[in-house]
């Protein structure tokens, strides 16, 4: 832990950030994102199993920085979100100090303790504790044992449905939907000025929590993320009614990679898939 | 909002199908609707003026008009408004004839869906605004790519005219391939009489830029204003020290070791070369897969000899960027080469005609160069095996043309003529000498052709003999070609001594390369595609590039320098203006919600999209956004389509547009 708050004592004391984006825990414990200024504040860094949140959401509001770097604590998937928004243009890799922290899960209940039942989805089958490149790393690494990757189950399952079932599956599922937006607010992907949902003239997307609006918005997010999503799962972390968003997200970056060999934020040099064209694309689907 | 609706029979084309006047007796309630007629012919003289008078009578706003496709009239209707005194963009389109009545037969059905297609343009044009072309700025300059016949009878017709061109030959020397002809059908003059004189103009010409041994690398832009970056391959020669004498390639050591692309193989030439005595520029160029000097380093024999101090070993490929208005596509063909292909290729080859493995069996071409005063045998007639005159010469046509098992489905064209020519000018050198021609069918389709070919049957007794040769082989020196007379029902035997294959023409390897440089189409031989079969055949489908000569699809000389002709022509329409029109159905950012994301700019076909940064008064950068470049942006609608926030609109197919002509469906 040490290392980590000096880290980043150090890159505040020599400019290399302006300020770091990382995460201290509460008073009541919580681990929550915070932004330290100071080499005073680097003390209140601290890093865990609890540091869940992707801060890589936050950094779209400072694309055209211009006043020296921005510190970022990322853990290896939120290195993904970084990478994809300096490829989608939201930020320069030069305006950024990245300090890596090696990590070896996060919890899903973030009211108990790290252990083999209380850990997210998405470390399950994280592949890389580490992320691939940094300015800074920090933590060792720990080995865990992971549990069994339940979600890729139930997609099997999902997928053997007739379209049909998995209609009738969804619309149970977004029948919960309250509309609160919060998965689009945590998502680091989500940063239009203007989202297609409060667009009015003409209204593309019934905003009432209707079912019918509740559908066009949830599969228009889904759709929006193809080929886009980075697969933090902040989405279904920060959703109220427990409606399993990361199974379509999940499902669509398992199609970009199968069909095209592509995963978003991988690569800071590989063009995008999504605004890519090439003759060896496949057009098996024009029938 | 005054809507006028007025809906064609097309003759019977829309009459027959769907009625026409209970269409616009429907369409008269819809609301905002003050005026609806029907008329047999909306887009004739009398129907424009119901439109016009109907504006001026009922101070119409907009016009709907149910009709052919937008493709066919738009133009027109929109021209009848204009004149009328209403916006062009206030008329709208419902196509009546290819989405209604030539796909259906129930005439109650299809009645039935003109009227929704007629509601949906009413809902539409009542979110149209009024819009105002664009004007773009015309370079009055040509690229034509191709030194051959075609493209150099396009230059000097656009030179001829005072408008620039640049003339881009891959080859060291312009001519292509009719510089390698002997005599040409059907008067048989000497092609090099009628060819070089052009070549030598095209060189002098002070309107054209000659760029030899190069090739066109990219090119962006649009109509009227191209930007085209050519490569000038490494000559090894400094063109504008050479004075054409030829020592070099006299001295030049390596005498055999290539041979002469242009007399196909038939002769060997040196490391450093031109083509022919009559090139055009007459500069040599080091072939470096075969010099010494870039082989092992030594040598040097060219540089030591001349005296301009010319050569120059360490020259590299150059790019130049040229400017232009329009782009003619002249690039030619070539031959099918017919030897046994590997088990995989499409092509199967010809093995049994054992070309490329007898000496004495040569393609149209070769014979050309026998035939030739030019050529490696100074214009007498003598095999390649032992320089000896052919006494019994056997011509096979439709070899790869005509032949989908083995070819191309499509007809060759000129070889039934060349095949007559060369039968002639063998018999007109070798008195005594038998000539065979193995034809499917005779096509002689042209000026003079048909007398052309009578001719070599009548007069110089030429034997044709309906019906495909089989197989041929070597025996004791003569080539047994084993065949059937189809007219006699009869199989035939010959002991030829030389087989002349009038192989297929084919489109060029790098075609399709160069249509998706030029963003053209190309057919499935790689043959490119014309905009419309009879009434834009020189033109494609991108604006300001044309077509001319075989690269089109097979054709001979007048042929081909008709259609040059023709796309010079288009060219200097171009020209003819100032400025270029251009429809305003343009992308549009709203620089206020566009976040930078720039998938737009990924996706933009024509390189439209521009990066615009937005300062406050201070000059600090508040954001970057998306910008359209309206010369460069043909209106495809791909960025609006994946813009996440939908915050670039296609103007003239707004959101609001497309809405109100879905949600008008959804009422039905």
């Amino acid at each position: 832990m040490n290392e980590l708050k000096q880290i980043c004592k150090d890159a505040l004391t020599e400019k290399k950030a302006r300020f770091i984006i990382g995460y201290k825990e509460d008073k009541n414990k919580r681990v929550k994102p915070f932004i330290a200024k100071t080499p005073e504040d680097a003390e209140k860094l601290t890093f865990s199993h609890h540091a869940v949140n992707n801060l890589a959401v936050y950094l779209s509001r400072f694309k055209n920085n211009i006043d020296g770097k921005i510190g970022i604590v990322v853990k290896s998937c939120d290195l993904k979100a970084v990478t994809a928004l300096i490829q989608e243009n939201q930020i320069k890799r030069d305006d950024l100090f990245i300090i890596g922290v090696n990590c070896s899960g996060v919890v899903l209940d973030v009211a108990k303790e790290f252990n083999k039942d209380n850990t997210q989805i998405k470390c399950k089958y994280c592949q890389a504790k580490t992320p691939p490149y940094y300015d800074a790393l920090a933590e060792e690494s720990k080995e865990f044992e992971m549990p069994d990757d339940d979600q890729a189950e139930l997609m099997a399952k999902i997928d053997k449905m007739t379209a049909e079932e998995r209609l009738e599956f969804w619309n149970a599922e977004f029948e919960k939907c309250i509309k609160c937006y919060a998965c689009r607010q945590v998502c680091p992907m989500c940063y239009c000025e203007k989202c297609i949902v409060e667009k009015s003239e003409p209204q593309w997307i019934d905003s009432s929590s209707t079912s019918r609006g509740n559908f066009s918005w949830n599969i228009i997010r889904a759709f929006h993320q193809a080929g886009r999503c980075i697969g933090c799962h902040e989405c279904e972390r920060a959703c109220p009614m427990g409606i399993p968003l990361t199974l379509l997200t999940r499902k669509m970056g398992m199609v970009a990679f199968s069909e095209f060999g592509y995963r978003h934020g991988t690569s800071l040099t590989e063009p995008t898939l999504i605004g890519t064209y090439s003759t060896s694309d496949k057009e098996d689907f024009i029938k | 909002m005054k809507i006028g609706v007025f809906v064609c029979h097309c003759g019977e084309n829309i009459g027959r199908t769907v009625n026409c006047p209970e269409v616009s007796k429907a369409c008269a309630s819809f609301p905002g609707v003050v005026h609806s007629e029907d008329y047999k012919y909306m887009c004739s003289d009398p129907g424009q003026n119901l439109i016009k008078q109907a504006i001026r009578e009922k101070h119409l706003d907009a016009v709907v008009v149910g009709s052919c496709s937008p493709h066919m009239h738009e133009k027109t209707f929109r021209k009848a408004c204009a004149s009328a005194g209403i916006n062009s963009y206030m008329v709208e389109i419902a196509n009546l004839r290819e989405h209604c009545s030539w796909i259906h037969e129930d005439i109650a059905e299809a009645t039935k869906k003109a009227i929704d297609l007629m509601r949906f343009a009413v809902e539409r044009v009542k979110f149209n605004h009024p819009l105002q072309t664009i004007k773009v700025p015309v370079t009055k300059r040509s690229l034509v790519i191709g030194g051959g016949i075609s493209g150099i009878q396009a230059a000097l017709d656009i030179a001829n005219a005072g408008f620039e061109v640049v003339l881009v030959e891959k080859e060291p020397s312009i001519g292509g391939h009719m510089s390698q002809l002997s005599e040409t059908f059907p008067t048989l003059d000497c092609s090099q009489c009628i060819l070089t004189p052009r070549m030598v103009e095209v060189y002098q010409h002070p309107k054209i830029k000659l760029l030899s041994y190069s090739e066109v690398e990219n090119v962006e832009g649009f109509i009227g204003n191209f930007k085209v970056t050519i490569r000038r391959k490494a000559k090894s020669v400094k063109e504008e020290l050479c004075t054409g004498c030829g020592l070099c390639a006299e001295k030049c050591p390596i005498k055999k070791k290539a041979l002469s692309e242009f007399d196909e193989g038939l002769s060997n030439r040196s490391a450093i070369y031109v083509p022919f005595p009559q090139a055009v520029p007459n500069v040599p160029v080091i072939d470096r897969s075969v010099c010494t000097y870039f082989k092992t380093g030594k040598c040097e024999m060219c540089k030591k000899v001349c005296g301009r101090e010319a050569i120059d070993f360490t020259q590299q490929d150059t790019f130049v960027t040229e400017d232009v208005g329009s782009i003619i596509v002249a690039t030619g063909y070539k031959l099918y080469s017919i030897e046994k292909k590997p088990e995989e290729s499409i092509y199967k080859g010809y093995g049994e005609y054992g070309y490329g493995k007898y000496k004495n069996v040569i393609n149209g071409l070769q014979f050309e160069r026998i035939a030739s005063a030019s050529g490696p045998t100074s214009g007498e007639i003598l095999r390649p095996s032992d320089k000896t005159e052919p006494k019994k010469i056997v011509f096979i046509q439709c070899v790869g043309s005509r032949d989908e098992s083995k070819g191309f489905s499509y007809c060759s064209k000129i070889c039934c003529m060349y095949t007559a020519k060369h039968a002639m000018l063998y018999k007109h050198k070798v008195h005594d000498g038998e000539a065979y021609v193995f034809y499917m069918d005779i096509r002689s389709g042209g000026k003079n052709y048909e007398e052309f070919v009578r001719r070599a049957i009548e007069e110089d007794h030429v034997n044709y003999i309906r019906g495909r040769v089989s197989k041929i082989y070597e025996e004791d020196g003569k080539l047994i070609v084993k065949g059937e007379d189809t007219l006699a029902g009869l199989p035939v035997v010959i002991e030829a001594d030389l087989v002349v294959l009038a192989t297929a023409m084919i489109a060029q390897q790098e075609a399709p390369k160069l249509a998706q440089t030029l963003n053209i189409s190309y057919d499935k031989y790689g043959y490119f595609q014309e905009a419309h079969p009879k009434l834009r055949p020189v033109e494609t489908n991108t604006g300001g590039v044309f077509l001319a000569g075989a690269c089109h699809s097979p054709r001979d000389i007048p042929e081909s320098v008709a259609m040059a002709s023709a796309a010079a022509a288009k060219s200097l329409v171009l020209f003819g203006a100032d400025m270029l029109e251009r429809e305003p159905i343009i992308a549009k950012v709203d620089e206020s919600t566009c976040a930078g994301c720039f998938y737009c700019q990924k996706v933009c076909a024509y390189n439209a999209i521009e990066k615009k940064e937005i300062r406050d008064r201070q000059g600090n950068l508040k954001k970057v956004v998306a910008f359209v470049n309206s010369g460069l942006c043909q209106g495809c609608g791909t960025c609006n389509a994946t813009c996440p926030s939908k915050s670039i609109e296609l103007i003239g197919f707004n959101d609001d547009q497309i809405f109100a002509q879905i949600n008008a469906f959804a009422e039905v």
